[in-house]
């Protein structure tokens, strides 16, 4: 069965980043991968893990939406919540069940949430 | 939204992906994308101080629910949005369109 992961971060945190300097930035981003190569390091022999994207900030998101023929732009994600998408990866499991329990090893889990 | 439409709403629908995704695979722009099952069947799992807990449903309640994705390869976000406006979702839902990010440091 194949899973689509949904990864989000905290509203909260996003607008923390987009404080930071880009050394700040690159600097916190660095502290993360560990963690991510971790992940992928174990995963990948096991071929769970499929095609995945990391998504830039919200802040950097357009919608579309057509009405009456007509396109209508705006700035910003199509909903604003509490917890917002920040990347996608595509898990190749056996079951649900599989795809919890790496869903809950990957890293935004611990701060937002996996769907 | 995809729920309340009629049957054959939904099977014209799933023709104009047809035509999409042809035109923007002919095109190059196509990178891959997936249609994803109703919101209803989406499990949420967040760990918190080493305990992982399992929610039925998606992360958040939406009037617009995430229904998929695609990806495309396109030259600036305006050009992006062109496409989007294509995709049929567009005409009854809404498409947002975010970069991929690029770690401009990396070698993956």
């Amino acid at each position: 069965m194949k899973y689509a992961a949904l990864l989000t971060n905290n509203a909260d945190d996003v607008a923390e980043w987009e404080k930071m300097s880009p050394e700040e930035a690159a600097a916190a981003r660095a502290d993360e991968i560990p963690k991510w190569e971790a992940l992928f390091g174990e995963l990948g022999p096991t071929g769970a893990l499929g095609a995945g994207y990391e998504l830039d900030s919200p802040t950097t998101a357009k919608t579309v939406r057509v009405r009456d023929g007509e396109t209508i732009v705006t700035d910003g994600p199509f909903a604003d919540t509490k917890e917002q998408i920040g990347g996608v990866m595509e898990l190749n499991c056996e079951d649900l069940d599989q795809a919890i329990a790496i869903a809950a090893r990957i890293p935004v889990a611990f701060k937002a949430s996996v769907s | 939204m995809w729920e309340s439409l009629s049957p054959e709403e939904r099977e014209a629908a799933l023709e104009q992906y047809g035509v999409f995704a042809e035109e923007a695979q002919q095109a190059g722009v196509l990178g891959g994308g997936e249609e994803l099952d109703a919101s209803s069947n989406a499990t949420t799992v967040r760990v918190r101080d080493d305990d992982t807990l399992v929610t039925d449903g998606p992360f958040a309640e939406l009037k617009e629910a995430l229904g998929g994705y695609f990806v495309l390869e396109c030259d600036s976000i305006d050009d992006a949005c062109g496409w989007a406006a294509k995709i049929p979702a567009a005409t009854y839902g809404a498409i947002e369109v975010r970069p991929v990010y690029v770690d401009e440091g990396a070698q993956s």
